[in-house]
């Protein structure tokens, strides 16, 4: 379980420019959905890596299902070195994506965003739209149980629909 | 007239993506009950959920208690 308020805090207190890409937008949206982690868009600048580095370093991040024993180092170097990253924290499950399927990287992702506020920050998140090209383009059995929601929420929402 | 978003979720047109919802099995009277809400407030309902399923996780790892006699 992530527990929200810190992490999105300590991303806000370093600066960090992302946008939340995964089931927490979908909460945003008024989904039901609830999920257990917290999945974000970066963007992959050397300083804005430096700055992601900083604000999850004091959560003590390791790659999901990393063996025990096995050195990790979570720095810069390692994520200059990736792309997509999955880890367990102190505060929760975090994945970083630097390219989302069916949106592109963080300034595709930041076109396709609104801005909600939440624990007295800006958050940026997907919009409904984005939410429904991604789940529809990652086509896994945990993202068709979601998209009846969230096309539903779209109907409903539309001006222009009767 | 146009209907709101809560009309249109509990009262869906027939064949419309909000029936294929419903006949999905979608509740959706709790998605309406999520619109009503600020997105601070969904957040917050989203952490008290995470924490029931851990607490369900927990439940479950450690099995059924015996019923007292």
């Amino acid at each position: 379980m992530i527990d929200l308020e810190k992490a999105i805090t300590s991303l806000a207190d370093n600066n960090v420019e992302y946008v939340v890409v995964g089931g927490v937008a979908i909460t945003l949206h008024a989904s039901g959905y609830i999920t257990q982690d917290l999945d974000f868009c970066y963007l992959r600048t050397r300083e804005n890596i430096h700055h992601l580095v900083t604000a999850l370093n004091p959560f003590d991040p390791m790659p999901r299902n990393w063996p025990d024993g096995l050195p990790f180092i979570f720095d810069e170097s390692t994520l200059m070195n990736g792309t997509n990253f999955t880890f367990d924290t102190s505060i929760g499950a975090i994945d970083l994506l630097g390219e989302v399927k069916g949106i592109g990287n963080y300034t595709d992702a930041l076109a396709n965003s609104v801005t909600y506020q939440i624990y007295g920050l800006e958050v940026r998140a997907f919009t409904l739209e984005a939410l429904i090209i991604s789940k529809t383009a990652a086509d896994r059995p945990k993202d068709h149980l979601v998209l009846p929601e969230l096309l539903a929420l779209k109907e409903a929402l539309d001006p222009n629909e009767e | 007239m146009k209907r709101t978003p809560e009309e249109k979720l509990l009262n869906p047109k027939p064949g419309g993506k909000i029936a294929a919802a419903r006949d999905f099995g979608i509740d959706l009277t709790l998605t309406v009950s999520q619109l009503r809400l600020s997105p601070q407030q969904r957040i917050d309902n989203l952490q008290s959920g995470m924490k029931f399923l851990a607490e369900l996780a927990k439940a479950r790892k450690l099995g059924p208690v015996e019923k007292v006699k």
